[in-house]
């Protein structure tokens, strides 16, 4: 038996609603009306009303117990054929790229020709659970055979379990906030307020720029009166950043403020991905490919790792198996959870013990050129509706780099809840 | 032709009231009057809960049978006036065809206009038509003709014959079941305005000659489309007949079948099997 030939799936575009501030425009929408209205806007920009693709796979990290079949749910009031299959997954803010990887594996081992990735998330919209103590009254209720027994177990209902549990952006293991967790590890590596900042402002610069040049012209489809991301600030500055206070971390040591940490956002994205055959035979084009990935998960709780410091150790494994270093790249994409997180992955990767230790290197993978860096802006300017993020990044890297011409090659680092950390390569 | 022009849409509660209380002692012939009112915009938050109750997506485009509820309340004021021939309380809307013409935006100002129409003779009365039309940027984007039936009611001297059937082949397989609430009207009643009291409730109802609380049917007619999101042309008729009306709460049927570019439809009782909504999509 010889081993299956594998191809290179291909980036063929993507599209995504502009991402708004929580409770904010998209407030009255739910995951699956952004998901649907995205994915009909990609079947418009493709011509693919009423085909079927291989595959449409998407998630969301914030996920009402009625939308178990979310992807399906939303492919089934879209345009695209009914007989297109489609599956959920969740990895917490890597859930868009991890679905692109998905979809590209099997493109690459030939189990379909085409298909979609992507991800929603509405931080308005957001599931309320029942107090855990009622709910627990109530599945006794609903077990009970009697009225007595009914009675009996009604009897346990508490004013107090009135309250309904209200999602937090927190790690269930720690109780800290994810900003929390961020403060932690920008304090171990000495980050700046300052650098910080200067992240901050050139991402809303490049992203403002971006959009004035029609970069996102066939990116993007409006949504609810949203033409831009409602985050952007196009005239933000260092003394405007300087102003704000603090919001985690404690003390004089506080550096993080909800202008260099991103704000809660909801929006959509998704991804276009085939075989070169199936993309020529649909007359559309290969923006990139879908190189490599890697995955990658720290102790963050016992081991003394930071919480989103997973894609440094990610990096590492995918270089080596492609015979590549740092520096090798024309564009660079990490994902701005915090300009914090940016600034302490690029200095754990030049630091050489930290290389060393951690890594298991024999040298630090160095610097990398700065000016190559979120090009287009990253999620401190456009916000972060968690599972959309992976695909709003692939889909503009892919452009990037086809801008640039044949050749040219990109790293994804996105880092997620859970200590968990997604890395991918894409070259054009 | 007389033609009203409103600033605002009228209170439908006082009108279903002045209706009500002026039923009595009507009768001639349909008036020529046009109820319009220009620069409409749609209502985001307004949308948005028509949209939950009738299960479609939000999105840019209005759901084709939302003019509805803006030409609604002028159709209301057309009939609860002294000069319109028939009592509304106890009017019954036995037919309804909608013709988009193209994807009408959220966004867009929307002109509307409506009258009345087609004073017919039916075997049990008489109907009447109640037609409006919707332009946007200068061309009708949408207009509909509701067919109302009054019981007992006598249409003038050489009035045509009612046409209140839509066709359809037999539709054997249901596609889905609904469990529709008790509440169903009242949730449709708030988001519509359409707060005919047949609809609120069973001891409401009762006062009209109903068992119990009856769905409206042009909540039925959008949840069956909202069922096909993203199936429907973009250019579309949508002609259905409300057949026995759906006592509140039930559990219904909808059974669908591709018809070239468009579909059939029937909204069924899941136990008895009466029909309760037939109807066609076209591509027009």
């Amino acid at each position: 038996m010889t081993a299956p030939r594998t191809r290179k799936a291909a980036i063929i575009g993507g599209n995504r609603i502009p991402f708004a501030r929580s409770n904010s425009a998209y407030a009255q929408a739910s995951n699956q009306d952004m998901l649907t209205s995205t994915l009909d806007g990609l079947v418009a920009r493709f011509g693919l009303q009423g085909q079927q693709v291989g595959e449409v796979v998407a998630g969301a990290v914030l996920k009402h117990s009625r939308d178990f079949n979310l992807t399906r749910e939303s492919v089934l009031g879209s345009r695209l054929s009914a007989a297109t299959p489609a599956y959920d997954v969740q990895q917490a803010c890597g859930t868009g790229l991890e679905a692109v990887v998905l979809v590209a594996n099997k493109i690459a081992l030939g189990q379909v020709d085409s298909g979609i990735a992507g991800g929603v998330d509405t931080t308005s919209d957001a599931p309320l659970a029942v107090n855990d103590d009622l709910r627990r009254v109530l599945v006794q209720v609903n077990a009970a055979k009697t009225l007595q027994q009914r009675l009996k177990a009604l009897s346990g209902i508490r004013p107090g379990q009135l309250v309904p549990d209200i999602p937090r952006n927190a790690e269930p293991r720690t109780g800290l906030a994810m900003g929390e967790h961020a403060a932690i590890t920008a304090a171990v590596w000495e980050i700046g307020r300052e650098e910080q900042d200067e992240l901050t402002v050139r991402s809303h610069h490049n992203l403002a720029a971006a959009y004035d040049r029609g970069f996102f012209d066939d990116l993007l489809t409006p949504y609810l009166g949203l033409t831009r991301d409602q985050n952007l600030r196009p005239d933000s500055s260092m003394e405007k950043l300087a102003r704000l206070s603090p919001v985690f971390g404690r003390g004089e040591g506080a550096t993080m403020t909800a202008g260099n940490s991103t704000p809660l956002t909801d929006g959509a994205s998704v991804v276009l991905l085939g075989s070169d055959e199936w993309a020529a035979a649909h007359d559309l084009p290969v923006l990139a490919h879908l190189v490599d990935a890697q995955t990658a998960a720290v102790d963050y709780v016992h081991g003394g790792e930071g919480l989103l410091m997973a894609p440094a150790y990610a990096l590492p494994v995918l270089l080596a198996r492609n015979g590549l270093t740092l520096q090798d790249f024309d564009l660079y994409e990490i994902h701005e959870a915090f300009a914090s997180t940016v600034l302490s992955t690029l200095k754990a990767w030049e630091d050489p013990a930290f290389c060393k230790e951690k890594l298991g290197l024999d040298g630090p993978l160095g610097p990398i050129d700065r000016s190559k860096l979120n090009v287009a802006g990253s999620s401190l300017a456009a916000g972060h509706p968690f599972a959309a993020t992976g695909g709003r990044i692939v889909a503009s890297l892919a452009k990037l780099l086809h801008q640039q011409g044949p050749g040219r090659r990109g790293l994804i680092s996105i880092c997620a809840a859970g200590g968990q950390g997604v890395v991918a390569i894409l070259e054009s | 032709m007389a033609r009203q022009e409103l600033d605002g849409p009228p209170s439908m509660a006082q009108l279903f009231a002045r209706a009500a209380l002026t039923a009595r002692g009507r009768g001639g012939d349909l008036p020529d009057t046009r109820i319009a009112r220009t620069g409409v915009t749609v209502e985001a938050a307004r949308l948005a809960e028509y949209v939950r109750v009738c299960r479609f997506a939000l999105g840019d485009t209005l759901p084709v049978t939302y003019p509805h509820v803006l030409a609604f309340p002028l159709q209301v004021a057309l009939m609860s006036d002294r000069a319109f021939p028939l009592a509304l309380p106890g009017l019954v809307h036995v037919r309804n065809r909608v013709e988009q013409l193209r994807p009408v935006g959220t966004a867009e100002p929307l002109d509307l206009e409506v009258w009345a129409d087609t004073f017919a003779t039916h075997r049990s009365g008489a109907t009447v038509d109640l037609v409006a039309s919707v332009r946007a940027g200068g061309a009708e984007v949408w207009r509909s003709r509701s067919t109302y039936l009054a019981r007992g009611a006598t249409a003038p001297q050489d009035a045509p014959t009612a046409e209140v059937d839509v066709h359809v082949p037999p539709l054997d397989t249901a596609a889905a079941q609904w469990r529709v609430p008790d509440d169903a009207g009242r949730r449709y009643a708030a988001v519509s305005g359409d707060v005919n009291p047949i609809h609120l409730s069973g001891l409401t109802a009762k006062a009209f000659g109903f068992k119990r609380a009856i769905a409206h049917g042009m909540w039925v007619k959008a949840r069956a489309l909202a069922a096909l999101s993203g199936r429907l042309p973009d250019a579309v008729a949508v002609d259905v007949g409300f057949k026995k009306p759906l006592f509140l709460p039930s559990t219904v049927t909808l059974s669908t079948a591709s018809h070239g570019a468009g579909w059939d439809l029937a909204v069924r009782n899941a136990a008895s099997g009466a029909d309760h909504l037939l109807g066609t999509v076209r591509p027009v």
